[in-house]
């Protein structure tokens, strides 16, 4: 154990990268007052997560039920971490410039991949053993002491799909390179993303009794189902199953590494290995005499090439959802279109802090203007222009709709959208959000403080048009009391 | 009247807690070559950055072809290139996008631009990559590339930090003769370099800085006897100067 330990052992070299991980984090390299409302926001969700576990234990489910819920839980969770897995394993063997400095040291290969690998399952899973966890704390709060299996359980699906994502990317970039196979990991959390959206949705479309008979078809058998439940089972707190689902992603999590293990030594499996061949690109030069068109296509080139940036502008823009059930007739509610403005100006803001605090991530050469006979007036004007034109091209249909059924609500909307839009890019150059992948061998440029002062400005302005929108904008509270 | 130089170097300094470059005097003539050398922390890459306007003396004063570098910044660099020693390039754009990128700072008419960036691509050999991404570029071509975006605007004052770092040897002449066509059209060219035989061979005077100060200057014959040396090469002289 103590060699194990002694550099150049697996745990020291364990530590080393857990290490690496720690400080490339958000909340490490945040302000520490940041902290303050981090931790607040953690209070409030083991609060909520306390009242869910009350109400669950007051009306609990039939076993089967209670099993269903629990695979279709793991199902969703393996997806989504597989989708974070494609992109961490890429960055992880193809990325990072370590890997030739770690395997050129007299350190194990082996041990160094068995470390990475962890590193993935450990980086996967982490955010949904903070949110699961929350939960069983509160069930176990409860006497439900069971639903702790939920933090062995999920890590053992973090191995699993570790695993999986390793296999998978080493595969997939040996045909296609790290940028489709990167491409293909953006595409499947937004598939993931979308599909829980329409299944949440679906009660607005589907009649209920169609919704039951599907449910009741995906039923577990009497006895708690089959080899596709063990790990439903193991959720829900029986000791075997537990024991049978570790044990499993164990012999996963190492048939992957025995497997992995010699190419990854033979340096097969290394950026080295694979030099992705040149993309032809849009037909550029379209030479410009204006410094200021020069400074807007490159910015809005750097925007649209930005890897998973479609993903993340559906992300964000799933507020268009009822803004369009509503702008269709699908979606009634009481004061009507009014609602959609205050949505549209809260996406604005979401959209124009995304774009810019990505511009500013990609800001990887300053010191190319810096050299330039240019004022950098311009190029934070070129930055508001690009992230503006990007926002407003987003949102222009919906807008335009808006405007189109109800004409009185264009000037309000006009205001919102332009005074969010203002507020939160001036706010993004200074405080970038943090972003879900900053650029290969950078550290992360944005911080927590930027994201929740841009989402309060975001509600701010939203509130804002909506007093000012709503013919009797506190008719709800008044209801509601 | 005396003529104007390419640059000139009045007491420059920086500190950053202890003195990086300490009263540096420089003076480089139009079309002159000129090459800085110095060990590791001379001092040499901040004079650079001084120079070329991206970081502000403590004290001192610079002109470049008579354009005062700290008071009119943006005046003097529409006249100047500066290349850094890693080849920074936005990897999500093409060279052609690139040099379309640089040529708009510097407001170069768009058909002279294009035409100069065609020619710069062609005589690189990036030609036929003109259309890719630089992410998959080598160390090499990124670094033809910046010095395509670098020409571009036919700069009248050159600072080239490590240029040659990552070329292979015929990249390598490729590049000397383009930095020669430069100083035969009257651009004056500063270099860093640790590659002694760049600078010998290239350099029409060289100066040598050690602790932020200029210890020699001039050219192989004046180095030596300011080293005491009858003979030996400029590697000899270099380190004669630098162990004193």
């Amino acid at each position: 154990m103590s060699g194990l330990l002694a550099p150049p052992g697996f745990l020291w070299l364990l530590r080393h990268e857990l290490r690496v991980l720690w400080r490339g984090s958000i909340l490490v390299r945040t302000h520490r007052h940041v902290l303050i409302p981090v931790v607040a926001v953690g209070l409030v969700f083991q609060a909520v997560a306390l009242l869910l576990a009350w109400r669950i234990t007051r009306h609990p489910l039939a076993e089967a039920q209670m099993l269903l819920a629990a695979n279709i839980n793991l199902i969703v969770l393996g997806l989504l971490m597989l989708s974070r897995g494609i992109t961490a394993a890429i960055d992880v063997l193809y990325g990072r410039g370590d890997v030739d400095f770690l395997l050129a040291s007299p350190l194990d290969p082996g041990h160094v991949l068995a470390c990475r690998m962890l590193g993935i399952a450990v980086s996967i899973a982490a955010p949904w053993l903070l949110l699961m966890g929350v939960l069983a704390n509160g069930l176990a709060a409860f006497g439900q002491v069971w639903a702790l299996a939920a933090y062995p359980v999920v890590l053992a699906e973090g191995l699993v799909v570790a695993a999986a994502s390793l296999t998978l990317v080493v595969g997939l970039v040996g045909r296609v390179g790290p940028a489709r196979a990167r491409r293909l990991g953006h595409t499947l959390s937004l598939f993931v993303g979308l599909g829980i959206f329409v299944l949440g949705q679906a009660p607005r479309f589907v009649a209920q009794a169609k919704l039951a008979a599907f449910w009741s078809l995906l039923l577990p058998a009497r006895g708690g189902g089959g080899a596709g439940f063990v790990f439903a089972r193991a959720l829900v707190g029986r000791g075997g199953d537990l024991a049978l689902s570790l044990a499993l992603a164990a012999l996963v999590f190492g048939g992957v590494w025995r497997g992995l293990a010699g190419p990854f030594a033979r340096g097969a499996i290394s950026a080295a290995a694979y030099r992705p061949p040149g993309r032809p690109g849009a037909q550029g030069g379209r030479f410009r005499r204006s410094v200021f068109g020069a400074l807007l296509a490159k910015d809005l080139r750097q925007l649209a090439r930005y890897p998973g940036m479609v993903t993340q502008v559906v992300y964000r823009s799933l507020t268009l959802v009822p803004v369009l059930l509503i702008l269709t007739g699908r979606f009634n509610i009481a004061d009507g279109l009014v609602v959609t403005v205050p949505l549209l100006v809260f996406l604005a803001g979401q959209l124009g802090l995304f774009f810019i605090s990505v511009l500013r991530a990609n800001d990887l050469i300053p010191d190319l203007v810096a050299s330039s006979p240019v004022a950098g007036a311009w190029v934070r004007r070129a930055e508001l222009a690009a992230s503006a034109h990007a926002a407003l091209l987003v949102l222009v249909l919906p807008v335009l709709g808006v405007v189109a059924r109800a004409p009185d609500l264009a000037g309000v909307l006009a205001l919102g959208l332009a005074g969010v839009l203002l507020s939160n890019l001036v706010l993004g150059q200074r405080l970038p959000m943090p972003l879900p992948r900053p650029g290969l061998g950078k550290s992360q440029s944005g911080t927590v403080l930027g994201l929740i002062l841009g989402v309060s400005v975001s509600s701010f302005w939203a509130l804002g048009v909506w007093l000012l929108a709503a013919p009797n904008p506190l008719a709800w509270l008044r209801h509601g009391l | 009247m005396a003529a104007e130089m390419a640059l000139t170097v009045r007491g420059l300094t920086k500190a950053f807690g202890r003195k990086a470059v300490d009263g540096l005097e420089l003076e480089i003539a139009p079309g002159e070559f000129y090459a800085l050398l110095g060990p590791n922390g001379a001092g040499k890459t901040t004079s650079l950055r001084m120079i070329a306007g991206l970081m502000r003396p403590d004290a001192g004063e610079i002109s470049v072809f008579g354009r005062d570098v700290v008071r009119a910044p943006l005046r003097a660099k529409e006249i100047m290139a500066w290349i850094p020693d890693e080849p920074l390039l936005y990897d999500r754009l093409s060279p052609l996008e690139y040099l379309e990128f640089v040529a708009g700072l510097w407001r170069v008419e768009p058909k002279v631009a294009r035409a100069r960036a065609e020619g710069l691509l062609d005589t690189l050999g990036l030609w036929a990559h003109r259309h890719e991404r630089c992410e998959g570029f080598s160390r090499g071509m990124k670094q033809k590339t910046v010095l395509a975006g670098a020409l571009i605007h036919e700069p009248r004052f050159l600072l080239l930090d490590e240029p040659l770092t990552g070329l292979d040897a015929a990249a390598s002449r490729l590049v000397k003769a383009l930095l020669r066509q430069q100083t035969d059209r009257g651009a004056a060219i500063i270099l860093t370099t640790h590659i002694l035989e760049v600078a010998e061979r290239l350099a029409t005077r060289i100066g040598i800085l050690a602790g932020g100060r200029l210890l020699a200057e001039g050219d192989l014959a004046a180095l030596r006897a300011e080293a005491g040396l009858e003979h030996g090469s400029l590697e000899d002289v270099f380190l004669n100067l630098t162990a004193a």
